[in-house]
Formats: C-alpha cells, sequence, structure tokens
C-alpha cells in the first residue's frame, strides 16, 4: 500500500522539478523566472488543445508518445521511490527496465521519420548515436552494482543487505558512478551541455526537433513522458547519493523529495554555467561517463579481491 | 591509511585516462602538474614508508616542487613562448586514445596478476597504477604530434617508474637518491625541450615533430 | 526415428514431384506446397514429442557402398535445431506461392523447389548425423543445394559473382571441417561420433579450431562472413528467408556438437567462442548500419545475430568452465533460445524486404519511403519483426537477450579472465542492442514512413495473399513468444537436455524469472493500451486537422531533402572508423558557377579488403604462374588423370 501511495506521489510530483530547474536558471541569469508549477500550467493547457497531423504520418507517429510515455512509467513501478519497496520486482529487472526504455526510444524515433522532414530525421538520427554510448554506460554501471550487491534489481541495489550508497565501504568508486550516471542523466534525458531544448535553431536540437511535429495531447503525453524519465535518473542518483532507511515513511520521504530538488538544482547549475557542446564533442562527453564506471569496475577486480 | 593511498592512487589512474582525452596542451600541463604531486605525495600513505626519515622528507618536498612547479612551469612557459596552437594534434583520436587507456588499465591489472611480484605492502593497486602510468607515456608519445606532448609523455612515464619503484622499494633511501637523479635528467631534458622548441618554432614556424623528418639527408 | 525418416521421404517426394508436372504452373506449387507442409508437419510432431517426453536418443543405421555406415540420432540437441527446419521451411515455401509467379519460368521454378528440398531434407540429416561419412555427406549436399538456389537468377552477373563467392566459402570450410574430422579419424581409428571424447587434450584443442573456422564459414562469423551480404541479396527471397533463418544456424549447431562431443572444458574453448561473437556482433550491426542495401543490411544483421548467439554459447561455456551453473545453463539456454527466436523474426524481415522488392523494384533504402500506407501488412509485420530483432520487450528477441544478460551477469563474481570475459559480453550485448534499434529504425523509419523517395516507391501496392499470411503468422509468433515464453524457454531447457557438460540446474529460478519477464510484458501492454485509450478521450471533440509537415520555415520541402539512410548512420558509422573503413569520392566544386558534382559514399567490409589484399592477389599472382598446365588439350587431360592415379598407387 505504501508502495502505491509513494508510486501516486511520484507521477503527480515528477512535473514540479523541471519547474526548479527553470528557476535555478533564472537565478543565475539574476531574473524571475516562470512559477514553479509551470509545467502543470503547460500540461493543461496542451491537454485542453487540438492537434494537427501531417499528411505524411501515419499510426505510428501516434504510438510515439504512447509508447514513450507508458516505458517511462514502467521503469518508476520498478523504482523504490522515496524509501519504499517498488511495486514491482524481480531478479533483472534492471536490464528489462532499460531495455523498455529503449523501446520508447525506438518509437520516438520512429515517429520522428515519420514526418518526413529533415530536421526530425537529424534529430532522429543524433538521438539514436547518443543513446548506443549511453547504453554502454549504464550497463557498466549495472555490472559494477552487481559486483557490489550481488543483486540484479533495484530493490536488491538500494534495500538489499548491502545497499549500494557513497556512505557504504565502496564510497570512493560511487563518487565516480555519481558522476557518470550524472553525465547519463544530462545526455538521455536531453538537457545541456548535450543538448539545448531553449535555442532559435532547430538545426542545433536533438530531442526537442523530433517532437516538432507532435501537438496538443499528444504532446503533453510526451512531455510528461520525459517528465518521468528524467524522474527516473534522479531517483537512481538520489538513492546511490543517500540510503533511505529511516524508520517513518515520511521522513524517508522528505529526505528524498529534499535531495531530488537538490538533483535538479544541481542540472539547473549546470545549464547555467555550461554552454551545449559542439556535436562532435558530444560523444565524447558519454564516453568519459563510460571510462568513469568502467575504471570503477577494474579497480573492484584489483582492490575488492 | 591505505584506504587514503586508494583513493589517491584513483585520481592518478584518472588523470592518466584525462591526459589521453584531452584536447588542450594548457590542461594537458595542469593535469601533469596534479599528477606530479599525487605521485610525489604517494609514499607517505604506504605502510612501509611510514618511517620517513629527515633525508627522504626533503627529498620529496624537492621532489614536488619539480614535478608540481617547475616542470609543469616551464611546459607552460614553453607554450605560451613559442606559441604553440592550443589544440593537440592526435595521431590516434581521442576516443580511441581514451579506449586504449582503459585497455591499458585492464592489461595492467592481468599483468600485476601474472607478475606475483612479492611487493612488500602487497599493493596490488599501486602496481596496475604504476604500469598503467608507464605504458600511457610511452603511448602518448607514440600518439602525439607535436614536440611538447612527447616531453610531457616521457614525464609520465617517468612517475610511472617512479611508482614501480616505490611498490617494490623496502626501504626508501636508495631509491630516492635514484630517482633523485633521474628527475635531474628529467629537468635537463625539459630545459632542452624549451630550447630546441624555441629554434624549431623560428626554423619552422611550427613545432610539429613532422617537420623533424625533413632534417634527414 | 521411423517418423523422421518418413518426413524426411515425403519432403524429398516433394522436391520431385514437381520436375514431373512442372507444366501446371498452379498445380505444381500447390501440390509441391501440400506435400512440404505435410512432411514438416510430420517431422515438427515427432521432434516435438521427442523433445517433451524425455525419451532416450534414437539411432539408425544403414549400411552404404558395404564401406560405410550412414549413422542417424536424434537427441534433444538435434530435435531443438530441427524445430526452426520444420517451421520455417513451409512457411517460406508458402510465402514464395506468389512470389515466384511467372508461369513462363515454370521449368526453373520446378528446379527451385527440387533444391528447396533437397536443402530442407539435407539440413534435417546434418542435425541428426551421427558419424563423420553421414555428417559430411548431409553437410556437402546442404552447401550445394543451397548454391543452386542461390543462383537462381543467373543470368546477373552479380548473381552468378555470389553464388561463386558461396561455393568457395562452402567449400573452404568444408576443407577446414574435414581437417577436423581427419584429426578425429587419425586418433581415434574410427568414422563415429561416440568415440570423439577419448582424443588427447592438445588434439582437442586444434580440432576445435579446425571444427569453429569450418563451420564459422557457414554461420557467418567474423572475418568469414563475406559470402552472406553477397549471397542473401541475389538469392530469392523466401530462401534467404530459410538461408538465414536456418541454415546458417546449422553452422551454430556444429558448432554445439562438437563442443559437446569434444567433452572438454577447458576455458580456451570458450574463449575463442567468446572473443569471436564478441567482434562478429558488433560488426555485424555496425556494417548492417552501414549498408543501405535491405538485404545487405538484413544479411549483415544475421551476421550480428549470430555474434550474440555465440556470446551466448560462450558464456555457457565460460560457465562450464569456472563451475559457475547457473552461468552455463542460462548462457546455452540463452542461445538455444536466440537460435528459435532469429528463425522467426529473420526470416520475417527476409520476407518483408523481399515484399518490397517484388513491388518496387528496388532494396534500397535510399529509394524507398512511405511504404507503410501503401503495404500496410507487410509494413505492420515488419515493424514488429524490426522491435523483435532489436531485442527490445515485449517481443521475442528479448527473451534469448534477457537469458544471455542473465547468464553473464552472474559470471561476474569470478575472478581474472572470466570476469573482464563476462564484463566485456555484458558491455558488447549493450552496445549490439543499442546499435540494431538504430539500424532497424533505420529500416523501419526510412524505408516504411515518410514519404516515398522514388517513382517506384511511391506506386507500389500490397503484396500478395500468401506473401501477407505468412508475415502476419511470423509477426504474430514474435510477440506471442515475447507476452507468453514459457513454454518456448521450456522448449530451449528440453533441447539442453542432452548437453552433458552444462547438467540439469534449477529449473524454478528461471521458470520464475520468465514468468516474471511474461507478467510484466502483458503489464507493459496493458499500460500502452489503457494510454491509447486515454489518448482517445483526450481527443474526445476536439479539432483534429491534416496538413503539411512543419518545415521549419520552408516553405517548399521536397521529398529528396529527407533524411536518407547513408546520413541516418553516418555519424554512427564514423564513430568506428577503424574498423569500418568508408570510402568517398567527391568531385569537389571547382568553378565560380559549379556545374554538375557529384558525391559518393560507400562503407567498405574491412575483412573483404583485407583477404582480397592479403589472400585473394597473391594467390592470383603465383597461381598465375600455373597457368600454363590448363591448355584445353583434352589428351593431356586424361593423361593427367592416369599419372594422378599411379602416382597415388605408388605412395599409397
Amino acid at each position: 500500500m505504501e508502495s502505491i501511495i509513494s508510486f501516486g506521489i511520484a507521477m503527480l510530483a515528477a512535473p514540479l522539478f523541471p519547474g526548479v530547474i527553470l528557476k535555478m536558471k533564472a537565478f543565475w541569469a539574476g531574473k524571475k523566472g516562470p512559477p514553479l508549477l509551470i509545467k502543470y500550467y503547460t500540461f493543461f493547457k496542451l491537454l485542453k488543445k487540438g492537434s494537427v497531423y501531417s499528411n505524411s504520418t501515419t499510426f505510428v507517429f501516434k504510438m510515439g508518445p504512447t509508447v514513450s510515455l507508458g516505458a517511462a512509467i514502467m521503469a518508476l513501478l520498478f523504482f523504490p521511490l522515496g524509501g519504499t519497496a517498488p511495486i514491482l520486482a524481480f531478479e533483472g529487472d534492471v536490464i528489462l527496465i532499460f531495455y523498455m526504455l529503449a523501446l520508447g526510444r525506438f518509437f520516438t524515433i520512429c515517429a520522428a521519420l515519420d514526418t518526413a522532414s529533415p530536421f526530425e530525421g537529424m534529430g532522429a538520427a543524433r538521438e539514436a548515436y547518443y543513446s548506443t554510448l549511453a547504453e554502454a554506460t549504464v550497463f557498466v554501471i549495472l555490472v559494477l552494482f552487481y559486483r557490489l550487491s550481488g543483486a540484479l534489481s533495484f530493490a536488491e541495489f538500494f534495500s538489499g543487505p548491502a545497499p549500494i550508497t557513497v556512505m557504504g565501504p565502496a564510497g570512493a568508486l560511487l563518487l565516480l558512478v555519481i558522476v557518470s550516471l550524472f553525465m547519463v542523466l544530462l545526455t538521455e534525458n536531453s538537457r545541456v551541455p548535450v543538448d539545448d531544448p531553449a535555442t532559435h535553431l532547430e538545426l542545433t536540437m536533438i530531442h526537442e526537433v523530433m517532437i516538432l511535429d507532435h501537438s496538443g495531447p499528444d504532446l503533453a503525453l510526451i512531455e510528461l513522458g520525459a517528465f518521468y524519465k528524467l524522474f527516473f535518473y534522479a531517483a537512481f542518483i538520489t538513492h546511490i547519493l543517500h540510503p533511505l532507511q529511516y524508520g517513518a515513511p515520511w521522513v524517508n520521504g522528505l529526505v528524498f523529495y529534499g535531495i531530488m530538488a537538490l538533483i535538479y538544482a544541481a542540472v539547473g547549475l549546470t545549464e547555467s554555467i555550461m554552454a551545449r557542446f559542439r556535436m562532435n564533442l558530444v560523444p565524447k562527453f558519454i564516453l568519459t561517463s563510460f571510462a568513469l564506471v568502467f575504471f570503477a569496475t577494474i579497480l573492484t577486480m584489483g582492490v575488492i579481491k | 591509511m591505505i584506504q587514503l593511498a586508494d583513493a589517491f592512487l584513483a585520481v592518478i589512474l584518472l588523470s592518466v585516462l584525462l591526459s589521453l582525452a584531452s584536447n588542450r596542451l594548457k590542461a594537458l600541463v595542469k593535469i601533469m602538474a596534479l599528477q606530479g604531486i599525487m605521485v610525489s605525495l604517494i609514499p607517505l600513505f604506504l605502510a612501509q614508508h611510514q618511517t620517513l626519515e629527515g633525508g627522504a622528507l626533503l627529498l620529496m618536498q624537492v621532489m614536488i616542487l619539480i614535478k608540481g612547479l617547475l616542470i609543469p612551469g616551464m611546459l607552460f612557459m614553453a607554450v605560451k613562448r613559442v606559441s604553440i596552437r592550443r589544440e593537440i594534434e592526435p595521431i590516434i583520436g581521442y576516443h580511441a586514445s581514451l579506449f586504449t587507456g582503459l585497455m591499458l588499465i585492464l592489461a595492467s591489472a592481468f599483468i600485476t596478476d601474472r607478475l606475483q611480484v612479492a611487493m612488500p605492502g602487497n599493493q596490488v593497486l599501486l602496481m596496475i597504477t604504476a604500469i598503467t602510468t608507464l605504458s600511457a607515456g610511452l603511448f602518448l608519445m607514440m600518439s602525439r604530434r607535436k614536440a611538447i606532448t612527447q616531453v610531457i609523455g616521457y614525464l609520465m612515464m617517468e612517475n610511472g617508474i617512479y611508482l614501480i619503484g616505490t611498490a617494490l622499494a623496502k626501504q626508501t633511501h636508495t631509491m630516492y637518491v635514484v630517482e633523485f637523479g633521474v628527475l635531474l635528467d628529467l629537468l635537463v631534458a625539459v630545459m632542452v625541450m624549451g630550447i630546441i622548441l624555441n629554434n624549431i618554432n623560428s626554423a619552422f614556424d611550427d613545432v610539429d615533430t613532422g617537420f623533424l623528418e625533413e632534417l634527414k639527408d | 526415428m521411423d517418423t523422421f525418416f518418413l518426413a524426411i521421404g515425403v519432403i524429398l517426394v516433394a522436391g520431385i514431384l514437381p520436375l514431373t508436372i512442372s507444366r501446371q504452373f498452379n498445380l505444381m506449387k500447390s501440390s509441391c506446397l501440400l506435400l512440404m507442409a505435410a512432411g514438416c508437419v510430420i517431422g515438427l510432431s515427432e521432434v516435438l514429442s521427442f523433445l517433451s517426453n524425455s525419451g532416450e536418443a534414437a539411432a539408425a543405421n544403414w549400411a552404404w557402398l558395404q564401406i560405410f555406415t550412414l549413422s542417424f540420432k536424434l537427441d534433444t540437441i538435434s530435435a531443438f535445431f530441427l524445430i526452426p527446419v520444420f517451421l520455417i521451411s513451409p512457411l517460406a515455401l508458402l510465402y514464395s506461392f506468389h512470389y515466384l509467379e511467372k508461369p513462363e519460368q515454370s521449368t526453373r521454378t520446378a528446379l527451385n523447389y527440387f533444391c528447396y528440398a533437397i536443402l530442407v531434407a539435407s539440413m534435417a540429416l546434418v542435425a541428426t548425423a551421427n558419424n563423420i561419412v553421414t555428417f559430411a555427406l548431409a553437410w556437402e549436399l546442404m552447401s550445394l543445394s543451397s548454391f543452386f538456389l542461390v543462383v537462381y537468377e543467373y543470368q546477373a552477373k552479380e548473381t552468378r559473382r555470389a553464388g561463386y563467392l558461396y561455393f568457395i566459402f562452402a567449400q573452404g570450410g568444408a576443407m577446414f571441417l574435414f581437417a577436423a574430422f581427419g584429426l578425429i579419424y587419425s586418433h581415434t581409428g574410427s568414422f563415429s561420433f561416440e568415440q570423439v571424447a577419448a582424443i588427447p587434450e592438445n588434439i582437442k584443442l586444434l580440432v576445435f579450431i579446425l571444427a569453429f573456422i569450418g563451420f564459422g564459414s557457414k554461420a557467418g562469423i567474423f572475418p568469414l562472413h563475406i559470402w552472406l551480404p553477397h549471397a542473401h541479396p541475389a538469392a530469392p527471397s523466401h530462401v534467404s528467408a530459410v538461408m538465414s533463418g536456418v541454415m546458417i544456424k546449422m553452422g551454430i549447431y556444429g558448432i554445439v556438437r562438437i563442443y559437446s562431443l569434444l567433452g572438454s572444458v577447458d576455458m580456451t574453448f570458450a574463449v575463442i567462442v567468446i572473443v569471436a561473437g564478441m567482434i562478429t556482433g558488433v560488426l555485424g550491426v555496425v556494417y548492417a548500419l552501414g549498408k543501405q542495401d535491405m538485404k545487405k543490411m538484413l544479411a549483415y544483421s544475421s551476421v550480428e545475430n549470430i555474434g550474440i548467439i555465440l556470446m551466448g554459447l560462450g558464456i555457457g561455456m565460460v560457465g562450464v568452465a569456472s563451475g559457475v551453473k547457473t552461468m552455463a545453463f542460462f548462457g546455452f539456454a540463452g542461445a538455444f533460445l536466440h537460435v528459435f527466436n532469429h528463425a522467426i523474426f529473420k526470416s520475417l524481415l527476409f520476407m518483408g524486404a523481399g515484399a518490397v522488392l517484388h513491388k518496387t523494384g528496388t532494396r534500397s533504402i535510399n529509394q524507398l519511403g512511405g511504404l507503410m500506407k501503401r503495404m500496410p501488412t507487410t509494413g505492420r509485420s515488419f515493424l514488429a519483426g524490426s522491435i523483435a530483432i532489436s531485442g527490445l520487450p515485449p517481443f521475442n528477441g528479448f527473451i534469448g537477450e534477457f537469458l544471455i544478460y542473465f547468464g553473464a551477469f552472474q559470471g561476474l563474481g569470478l575472478h581474472g579472465l572470466p570476469f573482464v570475459l563476462t564484463t566485456l559480453t555484458i558491455i558488447s550485448l549493450a552496445v549490439v542492442g543499442g546499435l540494431a534499434t538504430a539500424c532497424f529504425t533505420k529500416a523501419v523509419g526510412l524505408a516504411f514512413l515518410g514519404e516515398p523517395r522514388s517513382e517506384a516507391a511511391a506506386k507500389a501496392d500490397e503484396a500478395g495473399f500468401t506473401m501477407q499470411l505468412v508475415m502476419v503468422l511470423l509477426a504474430a509468433s514474435c510477440l506471442l513468444i515475447g507476452i507468453f515464453p514459457e513454454p518456448f524457454v521450456q522448449l530451449a531447457f528440453n533441447g539442453m537436455r542432452d548437453l552433458n557438460l552444462v547438467g540439469a540446474a534449477d529449473p524454478g529460478l528461471f521458470l520464475t524469472l520468465v514468468r516474471n519477464i511474461a507478467m510484466t510484458a502483458s503489464l507493459f501492454l496493458a499500460l500502452i493500451i489503457g494510454i491509447t485509450l486515454l489518448r482517445r478521450m483526450l481527443y474526445v471533440r476536439k479539432q483534429v486537422e491534416r496538413g503539411p509537415t512543419w518545415g521549419c520555415g520552408f516553405t517548399q520541402p521536397t521529398v529528396r531533402m529527407q533524411y536518407t539512410g547513408t546520413s541516418y548512420a553516418m555519424s554512427m558509422v564514423d564513430f568506428y572508423r577503424p574498423f569500418v573503413p568508408a570510402k568517398t569520392v567527391y568531385s569537389g566544386i571547382s568553378k565560380i558557377f559549379p556545374g554538375l558534382t557529384t558525391y559518393e559514399t560507400r562503407v567498405e567490409d574491412l575483412a573483404e579488403k583485407y583477404i582480397h589484399r592479403g589472400l585473394i592477389r597473391p594467390l592470383v599472382k603465383y597461381l598465375h604462374k600455373l597457368r600454363w598446365i590448363q591448355h584445353g588439350k583434352i589428351q593431356l587431360y586424361i593423361g593427367y588423370i592416369v599419372l594422378a592415379i599411379v602416382a597415388l598407387l605408388i605412395f599409397i
């Protein structure tokens, strides 16, 4: 029961946090910035609208938003949110979840290619490219986590007998993991410095250009899916940063959402102090994240023997 | 204490990876400075080197000075004075270099496993780091075009040799003396390089080692 | 065993009958189809009942030419590899009913059916052969019949070249096999497979390497895969479907068989298989990305999947060698299941590509587009196949890969070499998975979605009925296996029963695992349906319009501005540059008012390039000096033969 309530809260709260990013960016720019609840307003505004579909599109175009949202929700179902046990968990669920997210990407890419727009094709190609690299990082993280905890499930990672946390014995290694996971977060969720959704030129975008032709409720679903995906990665980092093993569930929840806010603020800070990379530097960025975790994994070989 | 040594070694390894992936000369020099300081500090955290005597301590301080300040400072000057272009111009690309770095770490872990040398402190990670630093230095010399990166590669190799020495030596004295000699050699090398760079620069308007090929008859 | 031979007999009759009644085109096709279906159903029922009962392996022996014995044995490994043979073959034949629809070529069609039946029968015999002679015979029969199937359109020079290339690789591979068999024979003095385990350990490794090369050239292991991307596009689509889906798996069968026969638990075997698997997998999919010819792309993707299967086998072998039982079990189970799954979705995809080729006349992705509207059934089944082959849930490709992953993760507790191998395997699997997704979004997104890029693609219409029927069937089974994997996983486990090295593992663990995946898959489907309904509701009483695609301010977009397959894949292929040499021909812009300029970029195959440069060219150079032997005088040729016989009689 607790898990379901926690899941429900996460579902409702996810759109709040991107507002934190915006606030943070506005703060560093010396502006007042949009209200914290801005994402809710846009969401409901989009829901009220109708849609225009391109003549080129088929049913695949309409499946893009649905599947990507579904995949993101699935990911949250398996994740221990705010210290409660996840709704579903079994040995090996991590592999399934990352493949689910890949399925969401498959349909987003296909939906973009369905519009026959050269810009969206470009975005799709980039998304496909960068995600192949980021996938490798994610799986090395899983390898490392298996080395540390002997488990293959989110629930076991964070609440098993040897929870994975910076406070634990392998803390130094996990610092590396956190950095690289943060880099993956930026990549997978199309944030600066990998992708800048706020530029004026479609040529320089990745994710935002792929969904150019989606409008109205379709766009709202895509945005919601993106919020959940970001929430998922941020929660991942949160759990490594701090184990949630306080007695009372509400304390756990408060700590969890507090750290979450900090991570979103860190994303906002990154966006304020960095510019988007040149496209040919992005692979290097992702590879650095790969190198960090791979390095940490090799260290487990030498040190923890 | 052991934990801290491991953390330092991890940072050294990371600096090796970073140096392979960095595309700016200045950044590379800074990384080398950091690496030099870290490497010089390592003996402080090792159990078998715990009893440092006055002489050894002094040597170490001098070493930090040379590795962390003097050589990087001179390299920095060279970069500025000779107005070398800031890019590194690799022969083997950054991605490939990074992968090579990772593979080197892996290979070093293996070699350490195979060697089974009797190390006094049984510092496995120290040995891994040492071999990686050594071979990465060689790789850097091999895969970069500029004269100055050759020197940096050599510097990195020297760091590696020093680490191997630290791992194998039981007592500190003799090793430091030898090490110090090497260091002085290196210092001279850097100076010579500065002069040569200056000359190459005035002769060819560039410091690409490729131009040295023209010197053969 | 008798039922099995009955099935083979019926299949052979299905091959011979068309030769006699080739005048009645449709009668010939349908009678062949019916007989083939009957034969395969008989075979399939025999195999399935054998797998589900825990019976003893059945064997049969026939004397042949007084000296040799033809010996057959049906154990669970054979039985499992027979399932795709008996399942895909009749379906592909059904597909060909509307694919080969030129009555004026009825004789050739009849010959095609004849060779097809021989191929099916010989594959079944390869899987059951139980001594060296039988195996070699069946293996050669399989190579030959498939060679004739490849050169179906022999008038085209391309096709003939592809055929010869295939022939060379088939025979070259067979030579390695014979070398391996010869070694076995010289140590055991018997043709039987039963005594192979008796040979000394150091010879075992050599035998394994030789056999691995031999079987690898059939399976398409890098760098012996060169024939695949040439032969598959040249062959008619139903043939490529069977060759890629079923026949190359016989190479895998051979590797599994020789491994189980040798019965050695050496780590070196595992290292060979796993490293070959990683290289094959990653490079296969990168080349697949680089190719714009649909069937070439699919051929390379077969190479990739062979890589995945090898990684699974390798993980299993590492598990066996280091005594981690679950790892061994999951590795082999994943590989087995992937063999089965790949047969289904790869034949589906080849059929889809064949339908497109049939209706548009082109295989180039850069010429296609917008086919989803014009060929809805083909498009939808191709989409399903693409998701499946990318290994994404809830389709069947995921199940096999998941088992391999799971097996690999079990090995992470090991130290030293096994640990490094398993880590690298996991990374390779992840990279291959990501690139496969990219590759098949390219295939679906550029060939079936968007706007048609050529006249031919704009005028395409839906493929014939039997073609559609088969594709829908296969696509449905992809989804079905993804959602209800349990019986199929059970099948793979039963298939491994006779793989003695692995031993039995606790079935509880993976049954719960598989049930969990199945549960998640159905949950996901329910979620998608729920969101779709929600979306429907959100659009009630909303204004929905149709308009042109937003061109980002550009007002006159043309279809030629769309991203092409080349541009889509370029940056990804570029990343693997040292391993994937791309050749660019660019005439450049020179004048102030530039005239016509050309730009062409082509991805070359590393193996092809170096084998040509390092092996073929010197070989041709030296062999050229022996040209004088061949002068065209028949009398002297007979003299050669006499000389050879005399020499043989003297020396042996």
